[in-house]
């Protein structure tokens, strides 16, 4: 306790000596408690200044003893209301916007005082938000940018991990949603404002909400987080690559790598859309309504060819993979023992999955070769299952023959038995 | 025939080799039994079909499970491997080992019926108690091939089961726990206990079983087929053994070898997924037929009456079941004078009853459970 106060009072010391700038929080202290601003707070019925003291009782930092004059100054320890809000105290009432991010930095971007708390935690988020086109805007004077409030809370703030955060990854894009869903605010800033609508649709919203895929991206993992900035065009296959990293490394061995940077196209997004990422389907390749090669590549090209071929090697090995599939279904629901051939046949599922990877190279005889060998152990299953037929065929055959001989001998039996009995003299 | 000193000696050198033998094995005496041995012949005469066929469906077992053994490999890394190997590569391993899990269950049915049949035509009246008693211990006997052999293909059905199984003597106060260790050969089922159940099914159940059964059939001969206490005083009619009883057996026995390769040529016995002890319990654990009344009489128990383990007592009340099974004889008095005992038969009735209202209970799925 004694080298917490002192690495405070240090702290203390400096933002007093540090150039008039945004206030800075006062450290926590045994000294300071934080009753007399909740006491008045909690009791007065104004809505703006009784719901903060509520909700400060659950927040990180009450819990590891910052008091509100921690951020707001001021004296707590007075229950006159003048003395308390008294500026020459340092009470500074509500921290502007602009103020804000340079206000919570203090602890935050500061490595000595945060060892205190978090050692782990790390210290670059003010540097990280002033990159953000949100801390750009904010310096510019635009104070309807998001500032670290905005996200986090600023009085019952949880921590990161905690399932009720605003920023644990669930809840992550409805609090990006609250401005980003805003139409007129959205529209200042000549953004869109259906992007939580279309995220709603994509395979990521599916793993993450509904699977509990915690690992799945949501605004964050794309966007950053504290620098939150759209990718750059040719970024966007890095920024994918860094999840997909197979098909980030083939697209940028593909063809496509250079044309799209020549044609100012944003690699994945250029396919697979950006927010209402759906799941793909070998369609993409196809020339119909689904297509997306045939959006670049007019029909009997060299690009519509090879995306043709690919298309169809890829249904091929899938056709038989599933052929294949159902015939040793049909062997294991007889009876027979098949479960060799099946897990044998999971290799086919594997190729099938690397060929539809292998599409990112765009060429054809990448998946060419991947399809060969797919093909080649989904037949020999399929062959399995139509061994375990014939086998299976045998046993019915041998039951009849079987059958029929022990009908004989049933019959023998009985012939002999009515022989005995026939002979026999009758009884009395 | 054969008499010692140098005559007798001089004598048996002049056999055929055929009378040799004859005269060695005592032919002449079994032939004698044989000659001598009847069977009543009135309206419940099926039932005595029973034990013969009992009697063969054991001997299926016996052949098929020395087969099974040529292959088998009582290891927790091999056993479902190699009753794999068994059912996909070996030629005929899967007529073999379907046969021998049909058999076994068909066997355990057929001696049900053939004790059920002795009860109720009262045949375990006396001189016939130690008949009754020794088919009663070869009954639970069978039960016991039947929880040892459903381990050792190690598949999670059955390794899960086993758990269940080998956990309800652990109830039992004092000596429980204890017991149920020696069964496991350890605190929980692992290949230990796979390698002990291998032992008591192949060599501790065979041996005793060998034993019991010789009992059983001898006295069977010694005293002779029981004829129902209502039919004793119209004298009924007999047949031989040899050859009519003994013919009629044998068309029994080849409907139940045809039945066998029926099941198995279309029914192949499944073999399920391998075992994995550090999964949790599929849904839908359960064990062999033959146990699935007591499973789920044990699961509507309540975890305490009167303060004592629900648990517990229900292991107790089937202990004195199998007693109050083991000493009919003993217990009912009218019977054994010649009298009828009603009563005795009401209990058998509600017994029978309970335990198949409990099966096609524990058969049913759960509520709320939706097959797929």
């Amino acid at each position: 306790m004694t080298r917490r106060l002192a690495v405070f009072a240090a702290l203390f010391a400096g933002a007093l000596a540090a150039p008039a700038g945004p206030p800075t929080p006062t450290p926590p202290s045994t000294a300071v408690a934080a009753i007399g601003c909740v006491d008045c707070h909690l009791a007065l019925a104004d809505a703006r200044v009784s719901p903060p003291a509520k909700l400060f009782a659950d927040d990180i930092h009450a819990r590891s003893g910052f008091t509100c004059a921690s951020c707001h100054g001021g004296d707590p320890r007075t229950e006159d209301q003048e003395l308390a809000h008294d500026p020459r105290k340092g009470f500074r009432g509500k921290p502007s916007p602009k103020d804000i991010p340079a206000l919570c930095g203090t602890c935050h971007a500061d490595a000595a005082a945060m060892k205190h708390f978090n050692p782990s935690e790390r210290v670059d988020q003010l540097a990280e938000y002033r990159t953000s086109s949100h801390g750009k805007a904010l310096l510019r004077g635009d104070e309807s940018v998001a500032t670290c409030a905005s996200c986090h809370g600023a009085h019952g703030i949880l921590p990161v991990k905690d399932v009720r955060s605003p920023v644990y990854p669930t809840r992550i894009a409805q609090t990006c949603n609250r401005c980003h869903g805003d139409a007129t605010l959205m529209a200042a800033h000549k953004l869109p404002s259906d992007v939580y609508a279309k995220y709603s649709k994509s395979v990521h919203f599916e793993a993450l909400m509904k699977k509990g895929d915690l690992s799945s991206p949501t605004c964050n993992s794309c966007h950053g987080n504290h620098g939150a900035a759209p990718p750059q065009v040719g970024s966007v296959s890095n920024v994918c690559g860094t999840c997909h990293t197979v098909f980030a490394e083939q697209f940028k061995a593909s063809p496509h790598w250079e044309a799209f940077a020549e044609m100012g196209l944003p690699g994945c997004v250029t396919c697979h859309e950006n927010h209402d990422i759906v799941h793909p389907t070998d369609a993409f390749l196809s020339a119909g309504k689904d297509g997306k090669c045939v959006t670049c590549h007019e029909a009997a090209t060299e690009g519509a060819r090879s995306a043709a071929a690919m298309y169809e090697d890829i249904l091929a090995l899938k056709k038989e993979t599933d052929a294949a599939k159902a015939a040793l279904r049909r062997e294991a629901e007889a009876g027979m023992l098949v479960a060799r051939a099946q897990f044998d046949l999971s290799r086919a599922d594997e190729a099938l999955t690397k060929a539809r990877a292998d599409v990112h190279l765009f060429q054809p005889y990448a998946v060419q070769q991947t399809v060969a060998g797919g093909l080649t152990i989904a037949r020999t299953a399929r062959a399995e299952a139509v061994r375990s037929g014939r086998e299976r065929d045998f046993r019915r055959k041998g039951l009849i023959v079987s059958l029929a001989l022990i009908g004989l001998s049933i019959a023998a039996l009985v012939a002999k038995i009515r022989d005995l009995d026939r002979r026999k003299p009758p009884g009395p | 025939m054969s008499s010692g000193g140098p005559e007798g000696r001089a004598a048996a050198a002049r056999l055929s080799p055929a009378a040799w033998l004859r005269d060695r094995i005592g032919w002449d005496g079994i032939a004698h039994l044989a000659a001598k041995k009847e069977v009543p012949i009135h309206r419940y005469t099926i039932f005595y079909y029973l034990g013969g066929m009992a009697l063969f469906l054991f001997l299926v077992q016996v052949a098929t499970g020395i087969l099974l053994l040529l292959y088998y490999r009582p290891s927790a890394t091999e056993a479902f491997e190699s009753v794999q190997y068994i059912m996909a590569e070996v030629p005929f391993g899967w007529l073999i080992r379907s046969i021998h899990s049909w058999g076994a269950n068909l066997f355990v049915g057929v001696v049900v019926l053939h004790m059920a049949s002795v009860f109720f035509l009262k045949a375990y009246r006396a001189p016939r108690e130690m008949t009754w008693i020794s088919g009663a211990l070869l009954l639970f006997i069978a039960l016991g091939f039947g929880f040892s052999g459903y381990l050792l293909p190690w598949n999670t059905l059955a390794f899960f089961a086993t758990k269940v199984g080998t956990d309800v003597p652990a109830q039992l106060p004092g000596i429980g726990p204890l017991l149920s260790r020696i069964l496991r050969g350890g605190s929980d089922v692992t290949g230990a206990t796979l390698s002990r159940f291998y032992g008591i099914h192949v060599a501790i159940l065979p041996a005793i079983t060998t034993l019991l059964l010789g009992v059983h059939l001898v006295l069977v001969q010694q005293k002779g087929m029981s004829v129902p206490p209502s039919l004793e005083r119209k004298k009924p009619r007999a047949m031989k053994f040899v050859p009519d009883f003994l013919l009629r057996d044998m068309v029994g026995w080849m409907i139940a070898v045809g039945l066998l390769a029926g099941l198995a040529a279309f029914l192949p016995w499944e073999l399920g997924q391998k075992a994995e002890p550090f999964s949790s319990a599929p849904a839908g654990i359960r064990p062999e037929w033959y146990f699935l009344s007591m499973f789920q009489f044990l699961k509507y128990l309540p975890a305490e009456i009167a303060g004592i383990p629900g648990e517990l007592l229900g292991v107790l009340f089937f202990g004195a079941l199998a007693a109050v099974l083991v000493l009919v004889p003993l217990l009912d008095r009218k019977a054994s004078l010649g009298r009828p005992s009603p009563w005795w038969n009401r209990l058998a009735l509600v017994a029978i009853a309970g335990a198949l209202v409990l099966t096609v209970l524990a058969l049913l799925p759960p509520p709320g459970q939706v097959k797929p």
